[in-house]
């Protein structure tokens, strides 16, 4: 029998997730001993956008390619797992008509989950075909084009996917415990990708591609293979957002998800797992600031105007200034045991 | 053979507005490989200077004409002042990523200095009238959209042909660094695309005010889209490719709206997205993309 080995650094990765995982265990435990009811939805959405970013984080941050497309693999998967799971008799108000009988029909949450992890990762490895072929820039376009494509389709098929009307109903399956469930499980498993061969194969050909071709590296091949875990990623967010919200709509699943997360991703530094995290929950919170500053609240007697637009107006600082001073991220290409006293050899 | 004529002229003029476009960003593109996803907000901007001046000043069509270009021109150079001198020289990501997040900046100023809700104005309405040839109804401003956009084409290619600015600029895209031992200054160089990318910003911005009517924080971002699409099938940094690539998507959408059935007309933006990510695959540099040789800097 083979004994399960690990090298030294996917022995540090394991150390460095459970220490991330502490971190959400924390934020969890937290939110239990004094958080306020409304403020469980807040922490959701901010789990829920954690998976996105640390799925971005295996493609995107190993790869060093930027790509758009994630909140189309999102909302696929999400309306997928939101069909199947809506009762008949509810989808019969919701989606009157539906075709090919999708609101004749219901399935168990679990299946229904399996169903939007195979569907959406069946579409990451078609797109993943063609999109492991171009290198930089070419990525980035055609994954604008598939985000673009998607989200034609939804808004054009309102006979199934409602467009930008609500698609209600939907019984509400995950909660909090659940989604910090699933983030755990997303951090070990995209610092082992990190770590593993084919995500250090990735990184090499990320710095320098024709090097790694020459050290034998299928670069072809690892790029696929990540392109396709990256979109089970997103899949899983989209499941959790359509398990836990009730309804669902075309709109948040375009240009302005997509720059949420990918601020998200270069603020904390796409190179490193714990960057993906600290960057997330970074910004989480400067929003829920903001958000609060926006609505124009009273301070030490003074009430200030209502200001729309701030949150937008943050997020698009947060990008220019990282891409003009820190290139990248907080945390480079460090990871979280990094910081460690380490161990004399 | 009217409506033969009539949709000849409808993509004509798609093609036009998105040609203006195009040139602005392959223009910028082509000297410091910045994809400028900010000129749509350029254009949004000549729409709110247009509101400004409009309601400040005077509502004459031709003053606010001349406002909209100066307009367009200042916020243009002013954006490479500000945002863009610090990621020259940096990999195309970084540019992109710089320039959505200039985009967003500038979409939610807007939002806050402005309306969330369309604001009107009203004063190139009157460019847009039905004319009648014996049986055949064409509209007025689809034609001066199209006649300026020739004009435009024509008047910058004697400019980059003939100056000494526009030589220079020609000659940055091939190798920026020989321009600037020639003793051409490259902030001048660079300065100079971005303000006749603001230029062609503002003709566009004209057009789409003309037909709109009003102004809108997110007005720029769909039609830049379609330019940005335009410029990768004709091959990025390619001006003769942003054209081509231009007037092509105007006839491939006039063609998806007559040959698909009508309820499928919100596809449009699909099939055109699909049709890029195609050639993108098959030729990955674009159909007109300059050839490369040995020795060229990018």
């Amino acid at each position: 029998m083979r004994r399960l080995s690990l090298t030294r650094a996917q022995r540090r990765g394991l150390l460095g997730s459970a220490l991330l995982s502490l971190l959400i265990l924390a934020i969890v435990g937290a939110y239990y001993a004094w958080g306020e009811a409304y403020q469980a939805r807040i922490l959701y959405a901010a789990f829920v956008n954690l998976l996105v970013v640390v799925g971005l984080q295996t493609f995107m941050g190993n790869a060093n390619i930027t790509t758009f497309s994630h909140a189309a693999f999102m909302g696929i998967a999400a309306y997928v797992a939101a069909i199947c799971v809506t009762p008949a008799a509810m989808k019969a108000i919701a989606l009157p008509d539906a075709p090919w009988g999708l609101n004749a029909f219901q399935l168990s949450p679990v299946i229904s989950a399996l169903l939007a992890l195979l569907i959406t990762g069946g579409l990451g490895l078609l797109t993943g075909l063609f999109m492991a072929r171009l290198t930089g820039i070419g990525v980035t376009i055609v994954s604008i084009a598939v985000l673009v494509i998607v989200h034609s389709i939804f808004l054009h098929r309102t006979d199934i996917f409602k467009g930008n009307q609500a698609f209600f109903g939907i019984p509400k399956i995950f909660d909090l415990p659940y989604v910090a469930a699933l983030v755990i499980v997303a951090i070990f498993a995209a610092r082992l990708f990190r770590e593993s061969s084919v995500g250090l194969k990735l990184r090499a050909s990320a710095d320098d591609e024709v090097g790694a071709r020459a050290m034998g590296v299928d670069v072809y091949r690892a790029r696929l293979i990540a392109w396709v875990v990256s979109t089970l990623f997103f899949a899983v967010a989209g499941i959790a957002y359509a398990f836990y919200l009730g309804t669902i709509s075309a709109r948040p699943f375009y240009f302005n998800f997509v720059f949420l997360t990918v601020a998200m991703l270069i603020l904390g530094g796409l190179r490193s797992v714990t960057g993906a995290v600290f960057g997330t929950l970074l910004i989480s919170i400067g929003l829920e600031v903001v958000r609060w500053l926006e609505t124009g609240p009273n301070i030490a007697g003074v009430k200030l105007p209502q200001m729309l637009g701030l949150s937008g107006l943050l997020l698009g600082a947060v990008i220019v200034v990282v891409m003009a001073f820190l290139p990248k991220g907080m945390m480079e290409n460090r990871e979280v045991e990094d910081f460690l006293p380490t161990e004399r050899h | 053979m009217d409506y033969a004529i009539q949709q000849a002229l409808n993509a004509l003029s798609f093609g036009a507005e998105y040609a203006l476009i195009a040139l602005g960003l392959a223009i910028v593109f082509s000297i410091m490989s910045l994809v400028n996803f900010a000129h749509g907000e350029v254009i949004a901007f000549g729409g709110y200077s247009m509101v400004v001046i409009g309601t400040l000043l005077t509502g004459n069509p031709w003053i606010l004409m001349v406002g909209v270009l100066a307009g367009c021109v200042l916020a243009s150079v002013a954006l490479e002042r500000i945002a863009f001198r610090t990621v020259r020289g940096a990999d195309l990501t970084t540019g992109l990523l710089t320039a959505f997040g200039v985009s967003i900046i500038l979409q939610n100023l807007y939002l806050l200095l402005g309306s969330p809700r369309p604001m009107a104005a009203t004063q190139f309405i009157f460019l847009d009238q039905t004319l009648s040839f014996g049986t055949l109804r064409v509209s007025s401003l689809q034609i001066y959209e199209t006649v300026a956009t020739i004009l435009a084409i024509v008047a910058l290619t004697v400019f980059l042909r003939r100056t000494t600015l526009g030589m220079a600029m020609r000659a940055a895209a091939l190798d920026f660094e020989m321009v600037r031992l020639c003793g051409i200054r490259a902030n001048r160089v660079i300065a100079g695309a971005f303000a006749i990318s603001g230029l062609l910003a503002g003709l566009a911005c004209i057009f789409i005010m003309a037909r709109r009517g009003s102004v809108q924080p997110h007005m720029g971002f769909d039609p830049v889209l379609v330019a940005f699409v335009a410029c990768v099938i004709g091959g990025f940094g390619s001006l003769p490719g942003a054209v081509l690539g231009g007037f092509l998507l105007g006839v491939i959408e006039v063609l998806v709206l007559i040959l698909l059935p009508q309820e499928a007309g919100g596809l449009a933006h699909a099939v055109v997205f699909a049709l890029i990510a195609l050639i993108l695959i098959w030729r990955p540099d674009g159909i007109l993309s300059p050839a490369r040789e040995k020795g060229d800097k990018r």
